[in-house]
């Protein structure tokens, strides 16, 4: 049995994983274009930064394709032919043929849609080539410790719409690190950038298109916390200004305008967002949703939209698949770990079982500058008799607490600068419980470290209020996360 | 205001200094140059003399101890939005300049002996010879076996050995403080561990079997002359002058120290430490340990990049694995490192069941 996984991220690790686990001897063969060793995406703004080496955000240990025996390809992948079994490379290397095969090829950045947008100086900030671009511009090159594992010769001979086509960089005609840098979109993937740029004491301006930042998560009182902190670091926070193109003398970016007028720019991170890295199946016939996801079945199998009982033999997980929600929709889910437990999943629908992904209800945490957030169930879904509790303390501790109701139960908590046990808040919302019982019990949900003062609720408090549609707006644009 | 989590991005890795750099390497070379003529020559002894002290130690006491005052400035200033580092550098300087440094420098004034109460046995392995206990005077004798006997192994039973090596000793202290810009350059692989597990448990055996010698030449060397001079005599290769140099001045000063911008600040505790050790296995057994917040790790790799012990942190955190480990000395510098606030310190009577990944086990030893 040759089992091929195309993408060497944490789906297709985990998937690998699997597999080799109960089958020392099947062929396994992993095919990547942007990196050598597995690493975590999500810690990309740590090396940029110098916190973390390469070699630290590596999930595994540098010895185990060899030792799991993953015969290891990079290369780009530009076909698969569903009906010869084969994965076509870039670059005239010979097709690798499959008996089963997951596609976890991931993400790739929403390319800015504005004019000008092909000028040096110009880039985003999600791949491996990314950080490298990145990491030139403000530092003119790698810190002392490290690069890559391995050079990435390949990756020039595979075609210029490869998302990790190396990206030039405006460093040697600057002289210097950017004076006046742009982050343009309030999402995670903007923050880390305006922090990387913090870090290095550089002021920057961070465009973000909506009235506050991540309204996607956050509700305009949260946002503001997190705002003041930007600013605070030296970040001009640009809210509700839209782009409209970048400027530039010849190739080189100098400015950008937006509907409010022109700032200079001599460096630009687009951070609008991703989309599924799936342009290279158009061609294949495989089922697509409309954001270019993979349309999977709940046993996460792909299928032809002109024949779909036809079994391929093909699995999609990670950003690239699109999978059921617990709410019905069907698109992908761009996080870490929905993409281990996709990863997983496909393992074991590579080895032959049948399985089903199923997805609960949702939670995430995530870093802001300085501020924890942890999310745990419906918060900014728009539910039916929408109703929040908030609360903001400002003791020794500086904390928020947004407590959502959908008429008397409670079904969304949304925390900041406070640690919090998710499983802890979801058992609650499927609990049904009221909001009394949870203020009553939230302590037993802490997840403070040693010493910290606990979370004291005023005897006076506040009372959970209708939602007014400003405050926590309902979008569709999950993103990014 | 009291932030949990790292406040503000750090540059370790661009540091050439605490990278392994030129620095670096100077550095090294220099703190090991000191400790060896610290320990193995006298030419310090004229200039210690000139400058008023009574002798090399308390010369190397006093400046251990601004060691540890500048390094606790620098990792307050890195790391001190949390109220755990802050109390826990706070007590540990505070023991360091009361019990390791004031106190044994003023008792001797008084006609007291020159008392380290900060370093019990089997650290100090003096402590417990039955020659070194006769000429203490009663009470402390008495908190030396008590201490390291009943105290040391209960407390780190009920809250781990981070109550000793995080809190008090004197050794962690200062890898913790002077030694915290090396701390992302303890090894982490499978490798260096299985080197801890053979080396610190050797050092162990070997620590509390030459106790049991001395205490047992105490008894019967009066006439047994040959056992006597192997075990406790003069001579460079008796038992006790090779534990003392071996253990004492190469394993915990020159290599110890020594290395700390090669191999970050606790290869001593890590690896040769017998306290360490011992304290580890009361630990193994008791309710300290690191819990891990279910499918929420990122896996980017901060906890063990930053656990100065060289536990792969993350390969428990990313298998939703609460966990114990006999090396841990509860810096808590892996939760506050965390972007996430998946690990949390914890003492626990019961440990619930933990969901345990399905995969390949967590460490395939």
């Amino acid at each position: 049995m040759h089992i091929v996984i195309l993408g060497n991220g944490i789906a297709g690790m985990e998937a690998a994983l699997t597999v080799r686990q109960r089958e020392p001897d099947w062929e396994i063969t992993v095919i990547s274009e942007e990196s050598h060793h597995c690493f975590s995406r999500t810690a990309l703004m740590w090396v940029a930064t110098g916190q973390l080496s390469h070699r630290c955000i590596e999930p595994f240990e540098r010895d185990i394709y060899e030792r799991l025996q993953f015969k290891r390809i990079r290369a780009r992948a530009i076909g698969i032919d569903v009906e010869t079994r084969e994965v076509w490379l870039a670059g005239a290397l010979p097709r690798v043929g499959y008996d089963r095969l997951l596609i976890a090829c991931g993400s790739r950045p929403r390319p800015a849609p504005w004019p000008g947008r092909e000028k040096v100086g110009i880039g985003h900030f999600v791949s491996m080539q990314d950080l490298e671009w990145f990491e030139k511009e403000l530092h003119g090159g790698p810190g002392p410790a490290g690069r890559p594992l391995f050079p990435d010769a390949h990756v020039t001979s595979s075609s210029v719409d490869s998302p990790y086509y190396p990206r030039p960089s405006a460093r040697a005609q600057r002289g210097s690190p950017p004076k006046n840098p742009v982050v343009v979109g309030g999402g995670l993937i903007g923050i880390e950038a305006v922090e990387v740029l913090a870090s290095m004491k550089i002021e920057s301006r961070f465009f973000i298109r909506e009235e506050w930042f991540w309204p996607i998560a956050l509700d305009s009182r949260e946002a503001a916390w997190i705002t003041s902190r930007m600013c605070r670091h030296g970040v001009d926070v640009r809210l509700g200004e839209q782009i409209e193109s970048f400027l530039g003398e010849e190739e080189l970016v100098t400015g950008v305008s937006t509907d409010r007028g022109i700032y200079p720019c001599d460096l630009c991170v687009v951070a609008i967002g991703v989309v599924p890295n799936t342009e290279w199946l158009r061609a294949s016939s495989l089922m697509l949703d409309e954001r270019g996801g993979i349309k999977v079945d709940s046993g996460l199998a792909a299928h032809l939209s002109h024949d779909p009982e036809r079994d391929l033999g093909i699995f999609a997980a990670g950003d690239c698949a699109s999978v059921r929600w617990y709410n019905g929709w069907q698109r992908p889910e761009q996080l870490w770990y929905t993409s281990r437990d996709q990863g997983r999943l496909a393992g074991r629908r590579l080895l032959g079982d049948s399985a089903n992904y199923e997805r609960g209800l949702w939670y995430n945490s995530a870093k802001l500058m300085d501020i924890e957030y942890t999310t745990a169930g419906l918060v900014n879904m728009s539910v039916e008799d929408e109703r929040s509790w908030f609360f903001e303390e400002q003791g020794s501790v500086h904390s928020t607490s947004r407590i959502v109701l959908s008429g008397d139960r409670v079904v969304g908590f949304n925390f900041l600068g406070r640690r919090w046990d998710h499983q802890i808040l979801l058992r609650w919302i499927e609990e049904k419980r009221s909001l009394d019982w949870v203020l009553k019990h939230l302590g037993e949900a802490s997840f403070d470290t040693e010493f910290v003062p606990p979370l004291r609720l005023p005897e006076e408090l506040p009372r959970a209020l209708p939602e007014d549609g400003d405050r926590s707006r309902s979008t569709n644009a999950v993103s990014g996360f | 205001m009291y932030l949990q989590g790292q406040n503000g991005l750090l540059h370790t890795f661009r540091v050439s200094y605490r990278n392994r750099g030129v620095a670096g390497i100077l550095a090294s070379l220099s703190l090991i140059v000191f400790y060896l003529l610290l320990y193995f020559t006298s030419v310090l002894d004229a200039s210690v003399a000139s400058l008023g002290f009574r002798n090399k130690w308390v010369f190397y006491g006093f400046l251990y101890t601004i060691a540890m005052l500048i390094g606790a400035a620098y990792y307050l200033s890195r790391h001190g939005n949390s109220r755990y580092n802050q109390l826990r550098i706070l007590i540990n300087v505070s023991v360091q300049i009361v019990l390791a440094f004031t106190l044994p420098l003023v008792m001797p004034l008084f006609g007291g002996p020159e008392f380290y109460a900060s370093y019990l046995w089997p650290l100090d392995w003096y402590k417990m010879h039955p020659g070194t206990l006769q000429s203490l005077p009663v009470f402390l004798a008495v908190y030396v076996i008590l201490g390291s006997l009943v105290a040391a192994p209960l407390l780190a039973y009920f809250y781990g050995k981070r109550w000793y090596c995080s809190w008090v000793c004197g050794c962690g202290g200062l890898a913790n403080t002077f030694g915290d810009p090396w701390r992302h350059l303890t090894a982490t692989s499978t490798r260096s561990w299985r080197f801890e597990q053979r080396a610190v448990h050797t050092v162990m055996f070997l620590a509390i079997a030459s106790t049991f010698l001395l205490i047992l030449e105490h008894i019967l060397g009066a006439s047994h002359d040959g056992f006597r001079r192997y075990v406790a005599g003069g001579q460079w290769w008796s038992l006790k002058s090779l534990y003392g140099a071996v253990v004492g001045s190469i394993l915990a000063g020159v290599v110890g120290t020594g290395l700390y911008p090669i191999f970050g600040p606790r290869v001593w505790c890590r690896n040769f430490c017998p306290m360490a050790a011992l304290l580890g296995l009361w630990q193994k057994l008791g309710r300290f340990r690191i819990s891990v917040k279910p499918d929420m790790c990122i896996s980017c790799g901060n906890c063990t990049t930053y656990c100065e012990m060289g536990i792969d942190v993350r390969s428990y955190a990313q298998s939703n694995q609460s966990f114990t480990r006999a090396s841990c000395v509860g810096c808590g510098m892996c939760a506050h490192m965390c972007p996430r606030g998946v690990l949390r310190l914890e003492n626990v009577s019961k440990r619930p069941r933990d969901k345990i990944r399905q995969g390949l086990p967590v460490v395939d030893l």
